[in-house]
This record gives structure tokens, C-alpha cells and sequence, in this order.
């Protein structure tokens, strides 16, 4: 992509207990672009996520986001929590497993935030939060709870919720792999829409149509390292890392839609 | 066949139910008897001791302390059970079901053992016959009932939640005040109605530790057995039960709202 970087990640290496889940990870995104990531369960995609918006924090390496390092101010010494909680506002993330708040609304969770984190009024939170929910075709659910709508509707209100703070990137980790197949179109249709808005996106996804046709860039995970990556049609069409070759083997007759 | 052994099943657990709460139920009459010794009414009911019970200042002093100790020890015992049930939750390993059985402790040791303890403590700490001794001494046996009730709200929660709205860029007191405490309501609300019950008709450690400077409703109640036989016991009594009821009511009722509204959304 020939947009500046808007994302950086440097070194980043994360440990549970004594295991190594994260060793050394490097990855550019550019203002703009959509990369997929793939990767064989428990080879650290989630928790390079996590560390991204630092959900996780890493033992050693950096993420810069715009003119943001995480976890530092501006003068350079370590940000206190506070500090941490509006850097992380910068991204916007989506759960393999929606997680949306069950006793609120479709619009209540999605203007909570805006509404507390941000400060903005409720009127002014609500119309945003009815405005983002219409734009993803819910809005005849705005009134719903969770526990009232589909798998595909609560991972489209988390869409929303995300997308009502405003952040710059929007993490996905997995947000299809706990949805029945047949709602697993809506969601990846939304997830189109957004990219083709230009909006900025790491999503980890095992769905190889949407990383063919929507994805700019391909990263392949092993063992807590990027591996390979490339242009989605090179990366799977001539993989070159045999845990690579293997990987698709496995998901392609299986995943492909 | 089966529906005569229905009907005698039926039979059956109505005796045992009036075998329970009749002896409670028993003070009601007794209350209203218009002689001036413990007795059924004869001849005619008779208001007067449910008068002394709201006019006499020694009861009115009583309903006073009981109410001011339920009430703080249960505002103690709902922030510490209720903060002790969240962190368990969070942390979620081994050692916090350990911490937990802990909590339960004062639950399972013999209250009169338990009063003994604490009684030895209390003497260094100079809080034998104080108000405070007894608050902080029923916020902890009220304790259990607190992180039991919210341990089970937080059961059916996910802590994957708290992620999503750090992920949102809620601080941690956000986090708890606007997604893990309004899902936990039902759970703190039953858990105080039951430390405020517990304190309530609670007798023994009042004994221990009140001296003879307090004296809660059931400490009078107490007294008055043992000292003389004024009818006014059973007005109170009857007042501690129609409340008791009433308090158990409103749990009932908030239950049955929360589960009309499960049975809605799903
Ligand atoms: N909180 C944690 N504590 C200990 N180990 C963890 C934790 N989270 C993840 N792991 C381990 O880190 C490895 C990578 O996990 P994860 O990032 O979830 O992989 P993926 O998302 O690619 O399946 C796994 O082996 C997992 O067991
Ligand atoms: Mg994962």
C-alpha cells in the first residue's frame, strides 16, 4: 500500500508463565488497508491482538498507532492506566464471542461507551449509537437485548459498538468462527463494507474467500512468529513455508466460501 | 390411584408445612389477648400491647438498634462480600475457591463458638457493649450469605466482558460500575436482604458482645421471657415476623421479575 503506516508493531514478544506465545513479532499496517491473519489454532494470533491494543501487555517490544506509542505519554515515561485506557480507544476490537453487555439494549451497548468514555450526552450518544446500528442493517433491533437477537446480529451490534468510538483500526479476532454457517455472510458482507469505506482492519479470519477478495495483505502465524505473508492469491496460491502449505491443506475443502 | 396417593401427598406436606410455621404463627393471637400475662385471647382481642410495642421507649429503643445494626452490618457486609465475590471472580484460579470456602466459614462454625472468639478479641480491643462491636460482628457472619448470592450472579457472567469494555477505553472502576455491578444486582440485592435478616433476629453474639448496654429487638424479647411474661413479647414478635415476611416478599417478587425477563429475552 502506498498509504503511510498507521499501525506499527515492533519486537513484540509475549510469555505466559514460561512459555513463549509471542517471539519477536514485526507487522506495518497502512492507513487504509485490511490484512488478514491465519494461523494454526494456538500459534498467538489472539494474543497478538490483545498485545496490539494492549489488552495484553508485552514483556518486551512496542506498538505505535499514528503518533501514539502504547503505554507511554509524549514526553516518552510510561502512561498510567488512565493514560492507557484512551490509547487504547484508538482501536477498536471485535470478539470471536461478541461479548455484549446482557443487560443492556443493541443501542444502550452501543452508546455506553460514547456516553462514559467519551463524555458526549446521551442524546448525542444514542443518535450515534441508532445511526451506526442502521448502517448495519439493524435498525429494527435497536430495542433488542442480546440474548434477543441471532449470533449474526449481536456480532453486527459489536460491529457497531466498536465502530461508535471512533477508533482508527478495528481488530477482529475471529468474529465468524462462533456463528452458525448461515450467518456468517452478514457479518463478513458488513466487515466488506467497512473495508471498502477505507477503514483500517487486522482481522483474524480462516474465511479464505473474504481474505482473497477483501484482504490487501495475508500474514501467516506459526509458533508465536509471523512466518509468511503476501498478497492474499500469492500467499495461498504459492505458499512457500511448509507449516504453510500444510495449514491450507487442512482448511481449504473445509472453509472455503 | 395415583391421584389419591397425589391427595395424600398432598395432605402430608400440609402438615408438615403447619408443623413448621403454626408455632411461629402462634404469637399472632397471643399478641391480641387482653389479659396482661402470656395467654390466647379470651373473651375479646385486645390492641394494647401492639401500643406498648410502639409506645413504650425501652421496645422503641429495641426496633431502633436492631434496625440502625441490620442496616450497617448489611451496607458492610454487601461492599465486603460483594468486592470479595467480584475479585474471586476475576482472578478465577485455584487459591480464590480456597478464599471463597473461607468466606463461607462463619456460616458453618457454631455461632455460640464463633461469639466466644470473638468475645476474647474484643476485650483488647475495647469493644465489648459498643454499638460498632456488634455491626462489625454481624457484617462478618452476614458475610457468607453476600458472597454466596453474588458468587452464584457471577456464575452466569462472562469475564470476557470486562475485556470488551476495556477494549472500549472503560478505566476499571467504569468497568465494574456500569457492566459487572448492574448484572449483578439480583445476586447483591438477595444477598442483602439475607445478611439483613441474619442480623436481624440474630441473638447469640448480641448476647456476648452487647453487655448490658445494648439490647436489640430479640435481646428484649430474651429478657422479657426470662424476667416476666408481658404479652408485648408477642406483639414483637409477631412485628419481627410480618417484617421478616415482608423482606422475603420483595426478594421473591424481584426473583420473579428477573426470570419473567430471562424467559423474554431468550
Ligand atoms: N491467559 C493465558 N494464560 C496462559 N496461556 C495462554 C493465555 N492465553 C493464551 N495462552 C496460550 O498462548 C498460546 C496462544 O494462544 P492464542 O493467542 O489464543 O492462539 P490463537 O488465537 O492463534 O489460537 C496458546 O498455547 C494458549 O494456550
Ligand atoms: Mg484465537
Amino acid at each position: 500500500m502506498v498509504t503511510p503506516v498507521l499501525v506499527e508493531a515492533r519486537g513484540i514478544t509475549k510469555r505466559f508463565g514460561p512459555r513463549t506465545v509471542l517471539e519477536d513479532v514485526d507487522l506495518d499496517v497502512h492507513e487504509g488497508e485490511t490484512v488478514v491473519i491465519i494461523g494454526a489454532s494456538g500459534s498467538g494470533k489472539t494474543t497478538f491482538l490483545r498485545c496490539l491494543n494492549r489488552l495484553e501487555t508485552p514483556e518486551t517490544g512496542q506498538v505505535r498507532i499514528a503518533d501514539v506509542t502504547l503505554g507511554r505519554r509524549s514526553d516518552g515515561r510510561p502512561a498510567d492506566e488512565r493514560e492507557l485506557s484512551q490509547q487504547r480507544r484508538l482501536f477498536g476490537f471485535v470478539f470471536q464471542r461478541f461479548n455484549l453487555f446482557p443487560h443492556l439494549t443493541a443501542m444502550q451497548n452501543v452508546a455506553l461507551g460514547p456516553r462514559r468514555v467519551l463524555g458526549v450526552r446521551r442524546a448525542e450518544a444514542e443518535a450515534r449509537a441508532v445511526h451506526e446500528l442502521t448502517r448495519l442493517g439493524l435498525a429494527e433491533h435497536v430495542g433488542k437485548r442480546p440474548g434477543q437477537l441471532s449470533g449474526g446480529q449481536q456480532q453486527r451490534v459489536a460491529i457497531a459498538r466498536a465502530l461508535a468510538m471512533d477508533p482508527r483500526v478495528i481488530l477482529f479476532d475471529e468474529p465468524t468462527s462462533a456463528l452458525d454457517p448461515e450467518l456468517v455472510q452478514e457479518v463478513l458482507d458488513a466487515m466488506r463494507a467497512l473495508a471498502g469505506e477505507g477503514m483500517t482492519m487486522v482481522v483474524v479470519t480462516h474465511e479464505m474467500r473474504f481474505a482473497r477478495s477483501v484482504a490487501h495483505r495475508a500474514v501467516f502465524m506459526a509458533d508465536g512468529r509471523i512466518v509468511e505473508q503476501g498478497v492474499p492469491n500469492d500467499l495461498f496460491g504459492a505458499p512457500r513455508d511448509e507449516r504453510l502449505r500444510r495449514f491450507l491443506r487442512h482448511l481449504e475443502p473445509h472453509h472455503d466460501r | 390411584m395415583a391421584q389419591d396417593g397425589g391427595a395424600l401427598r398432598r395432605v402430608l406436606a400440609g402438615l408438615i408445612l403447619a408443623f413448621l410455621v403454626l408455632p411461629a404463627f402462634v404469637v399472632f393471637p397471643v399478641s391480641l389477648t387482653p389479659n396482661r400475662y402470656l395467654s390466647l385471647p379470651s373473651g375479646g382481642v385486645s390492641w394494647q400491647h401492639w401500643q406498648t410495642l410502639f409506645t413504650d421507649p425501652v421496645w422503641l429503643s429495641g426496633i431502633r438498634e436492631s434496625v440502625l445494626i441490620a442496616s450497617l452490618s448489611t451496607a458492610l457486609a454487601l461492599a465486603a462480600g460483594t468486592a470479595c465475590a467480584i475479585g474471586c471472580w476475576r482472578l478465577g484460579s485455584r487459591l480464590t475457591d480456597m478464599v471463597r470456602s473461607a468466606m463461607i466459614l462463619p456460616l458453618m462454625i457454631p455461632t455460640i463458638v464463633y461469639a466466644l472468639g470473638i468475645y476474647r478479641f474484643y476485650v483488647e480491643l475495647d469493644l465489648i457493649g459498643t454499638m460498632l462491636g456488634v455491626i462489625l460482628a454481624h457484617a462478618v457472619t452476614g458475610l457468607p450469605y453476600v458472597v454466596l448470592t453474588v458468587t452464584a450472579s457471577l456464575a452466569n457472567l462472562d469475564p470476557a466482558l470486562e475485556r470488551a469494555a476495556r477494549s472500549l477505553g472503560a478505566s476499571v472502576p467504569q468497568t465494574l460500575t456500569r457492566v459487572i455491578v448492574p448484572n449483578i444486582i439480583p445476586g447483591i440485592l438477595s444477598g442483602g436482604i439475607f445478611a439483613f435478616i441474619h442480623s436481624w433476629d440474630e441473638l447469640i453474639i448480641v448476647i456476648f458482645i452487647g453487655g448490658r448496654e445494648l439490647f436489640t429487638l430479640p435481646q428484649l424479647i430474651w429478657d422479657g421471657i426470662n424476667e416476666n411474661l408481658d404479652p408485648a413479647i408477642a406483639a414483637v414478635a409477631s412485628a419481627l415476623i410480618l417484617f421478616t415476611l415482608a423482606v422475603l416478599l420483595v426478594e421473591l417478587g424481584l426473583r420473579r421479575r428477573r426470570q419473567f425477563r430471562a424467559a423474554r429475552d431468550t
